[in-house]
C-alpha cells in the first residue's frame, strides 16, 4: 500500500521564493530582528554583530530593512545597491547564512545579515570585488576569429548558443562565488569558482570563438576541481543551471581542446567503456600513477576491510554490463 | 513491494558493505529486489560532462531494463540516483535524442518509453512502507543514540529537482532517525559537499570539505553519522585517518550507510550488517 508522501522534499518550507508568499509569516509592525555584523579596517576591535529591530511594513524585502537602519540607527552602515529590482547584482549579501540578493528576498521575523564569503570585506556588507574581476579578465573573456566568416549573415543556431546564452543571463552578483565550498578553501585549488566560470562561458561556449583561445583560457580555469555540489545553482538569483548548463559544456570543451586537463574524467570513461562499470583502484591507479604510492596506509587499511579487492580489479568483470558500455562508448 | 536495484559501482566494490546490509533490511522489511545484473555504471560525473549523449544512452539503457521488468527502480547512492532522474528528464524533453538513443538500445533488443519511477531507499522508506510500518518494524529503538544525518548533494540539490528552495530545509534523514529511536544532531555540515567527486584525482579538497563536518557533527554531540550516500561514506569513513592528521585530531566518528542504522532498529547484529567493515570502527554503538 503507496502512502501518500513525497519523500524527496520533506521538511520544504517554501514553494514560491515571490515576496508576498514569503512574507506570510509577517503583519505590519511587528518586529522583525535584525543582527547585522559590521567591519572598519580602520576600528577593527569594534567589528562584531550589532542588533536593530525594524517594524515590518507590507512586502517588506531585507534591502527595505536596511534602509530603514540606515535611514534610523547606524547611518554609517555600509551596503551597496542600485537598482533595486535583481538587475544590477550589487547588493547580494548573505541572510541566515544563504547568499540572496538584498532587493529581492523577504525578510525574515529574526534576520541575520552578513557580507558574501570569499571576497574581501571592505566595510559592513560591502566586499571587494577585485580578486573576482582580476579572475575573469585572465580569461580575456572576449570573441576573438581566427578566421573570416563566409558571408553575412553568419549562420547561428538557438541550438549552438544553447549554453552561451544562458550565462548570459548572469547579473554578476557573486551570491555563487560566495556559496562554493571549493572556492573557500582560498588558493588550495586552481579551480576559478563558478562566477568567473559563468563569464568565461559566455565567450567559451560560442560557437563563433577561436579555439586555441577558448583551450588556454581554460587549461587554467581549475574546472575539474569543481565537485559538482549544486550550491551555486541553488543560490543564482538568474536561476542559471551553472552545474548542468555552464560548468559540465565546459568540461566537455576541455575534454576536447585541452585533454590533459580532463584526463581524470576520460581514464574514467575509459575504464566504464572496458568494464561497463568503475573499479575505484584501477581509477585512481590510473590517475594518479605513482603518486598512488603516498597513499599505501590507506591501501592497507582498505585491503584490511575488503574495500578493495585486487584479484578482482585485475580479473573481475561483469560481462553484460562490459559489453553494453563498450557498445555504448566506444562509437 | 518489487523493485528492480540498482546498487551501483561503489555498493558492489568499495562499499560492499552496503549492498550486504541493504539486501538483509529489504528482506525485513518485504522490499523484493530483482538486482539489474547487467546494468552498467551511470557515468558518476565523469562521463555526464564530457560525453553527454553516452551518459544519456548508459543511464536510458537502466531506466529500460527495469521498464522491462515492469518493475521501478531503487537506488543506494545519491549521485546515481540524480542521474537516473536527470536522463530520464532529458529523455522526456528531447524526442529527437530518445530516439537516438532507442536505436543505440535496440542493438540489444531495448526499448525506453519513458515510464519507470526512480526512487532511492530513503525515498522507499516514506513512500512504499512509510513512517507507520516503520515504527511497527521497530524492535530495538535505538535510544540514546545522538546521529548526525549527512544527506551529501545530490539526494536534496539541485532545486530544480527536488523543488527545495534552501536545501537545508530537508528533514527526511532527521525524521526518519526520530522512528528509529535516535536523536538527531542538528550542525552546519547536513547538506553540505563530501568533495567525493574530485578525490580521484585530487583528495585534499574532500579532505578539507569533510573534515569541517565530522569536527562540526562532534561538536555538536554526534556518536555516529549516517548517509543515505556511499561516495559521502567513501570520504566520511575511509578517508577519516587522512581527515584527523589534517585536522591535527583524533574524530573517532563512525559512520553508518543507512540501512546499517534502519538495521540495527529492526534488531539485526553488527556483523549482520558488516559494520565491521568499515574502517572507524564501530564498537562504541554496541
Amino acid at each position: 500500500m503507496n502512502v501518500q508522501v513525497d519523500a524527496r522534499s520533506i521538511g520544504k518550507a517554501e514553494n514560491f521564493d515571490g515576496l508576498l508568499a514569503r512574507n506570510t509569516r509577517l503583519n505590519p509592525g511587528d518586529p522583525v530582528r535584525i543582527r547585522v555584523r559590521r567591519f572598519d579596517a580602520d576600528r577593527p576591535d569594534q567589528s562584531g554583530f550589532e542588533s536593530f529591530v525594524v517594524p515590518y511594513d507590507a512586502s517588506m524585502r531585507v534591502l527595505d530593512a536596511l534602509n530603514y537602519i540606515a535611514e534610523h540607527f547606524a547611518t554609517d552602515l555600509a551596503y551597496r545597491w542600485l537598482c533595486g529590482s535583481k538587475m544590477c547584482g550589487t547588493c547580494a549579501i548573505r541572510m541566515n547564512g544563504r547568499e540572496v540578493l538584498a532587493c529581492w528576498e523577504s525578510v525574515e521575523p529574526d534576520m541575520t545579515i552578513e557580507p558574501l564569503r570569499n571576497l574581501p570585506v571592505i566595510r559592513d556588507l560591502v566586499v571587494d570585488r577585485a580578486p573576482y574581476e582580476a579572475r575573469v579578465a585572465k580569461f580575456e573573456p572576449w570573441l576573438e576569429r581566427s578566421t573570416d566568416y563566409a558571408g553575412f549573415p553568419e549562420p547561428l543556431s538557438h541550438k549552438d548558443m544553447k549554453n552561451a546564452s544562458k550565462a548570459l543571463d548572469c547579473i554578476s552578483c557573486m551570491s555563487c562565488f560566495s556559496a562554493c565550498p571549493v572556492v573557500g578553501l582560498g588558493n588550495l585549488t586552481d579551480f576559478a569558482g563558478p562566477a568567473p566560470l559563468v563569464q568565461l562561458a559566455q565567450t567559451a561556449l560560442d560557437v563563433r570563438n577561436d579555439p586555441a583561445k577558448v583551450a588556454s583560457a581554460l587549461e587554467h580555469a581549475g574546472i575539474f576541481n569543481c565537485v559538482s555540489c549544486y550550491k551555486c545553482e541553488e543560490v543564482c538569483p538568474a536561476k542559471i543551471p551553472i552545474v548542468t548548463r555552464i560548468i559540465e559544456p565546459l568540461k566537455a570543451k576541455t575534454a576536447e581542446l585541452v585533454p590533459h586537463a580532463a584526463r581524470h574524467s576520460m581514464v574514467f570513461r575509459a575504464i566504464v567503456a572496458s568494464r561497463g562499470r568503475i573499479d575505484p583502484s584501477e581509477l585512481v591507479l590510473r590517475v594518479q600513477g605513482a603518486k598512488v604510492l603516498l597513499q599505501v596506509g590507506r591501501a592497507l587499511r582498505l585491503l584490511l576491510r575488503g574495500k578493495i579487492n585486487p584479484l578482482k580489479t585485475l580479473f573481475g568483470k561483469n560481462r553484460g554490463a562490459a559489453d553494453a558500455a563498450s557498445r555504448i562508448l566506444d562509437q | 513491494m518489487k523493485f528492480a536495484y540498482y546498487p551501483g559501482c561503489s555498493a558492489k566494490s568499495t562499499c560492499a558493505e552496503l549492498n550486504v546490509a541493504l539486501r538483509k533490511v529489504a528482506v525485513a522489511l518485504d522490499l523484493q529486489l530483482t538486482e539489474l545484473e547487467s546494468a552498467t555504471c551511470t557515468g558518476a560525473r565523469e562521463i555526464r560532462a564530457i560525453d553527454p549523449v553516452g551518459f544519456l544512452t548508459l543511464n536510458v539503457r537502466i531506466l529500460a531494463l527495469a521498464e522491462r521488468d515492469g518493475l521501478p527502480l531503487m537506488t543506494v547512492c545519491n549521485t546515481c540516483t540524480l542521474n537516473l532522474i536527470d536522463a530520464n528528464a532529458i529523455f522526456e524533453e528531447d524526442k529527437d535524442l530518445a530516439r537516438q538513443v532507442n536505436l543505440r538500445l535496440a542493438e540489444e533488443g531495448l526499448e525506453y518509453k519513458g515510464t519507470t519511477r526512480v526512487t532511492h531507499f530513503l525515498w522507499v522508506l516514506f513512500e512504499d512502507i512509510g513512517a507507520e510500518r516503520l515504527r511497527e518494524l521497530v524492535v530495538n529503538p535505538l535510544n540514546g543514540l545522538s546521529v548526525a544525518a549527512f544527506y551529501g548533494c545530490h539526494i536534496t540539490r539541485p532545486p530544480g529537482k527536488y523543488g527545495f528552495i534552501d536545501s537545508r530545509n530537508n528533514q527526511s534523514l532527521e525524521q526518519l532517525s526520530e522512528l528509529l529511536g535516535c536523536k538527531p544532531v542538528d550542525y552546519t555540515g547536513r547538506t553540505e559537499c563530501c568533495g567525493f567527486h574530485t578525490a580521484a584525482h585530487d583528495e585534499r579538497i574532500a579532505i578539507k570539505l569533510t573534515g569541517q563536518h565530522i569536527q562540526s557533527a562532534k561538536t555538536n554531540g554526534a556518536h555516529a553519522m549516517v548517509t543515505p550516500c556511499p561516495l559521502c561514506h567513501t570520504v566520511l569513513d575511509s578517508f577519516q585517518k587522512e581527515i584527523e592528521k589534517d585536522a591535527g585530531k583524533k574524530l573517532d566518528m563512525p559512520v553508518l550507510h543507512l540501512p546499517q542504522l534502519v538495521g540495527l532498529a529492526l534488531g539485526m547484529s553488527h556483523e549482520e550488517l558488516r559494520l565491521d567493515k568499515h574502517v572507524v570502527s564501530t564498537d562504541a554503538l554496541r
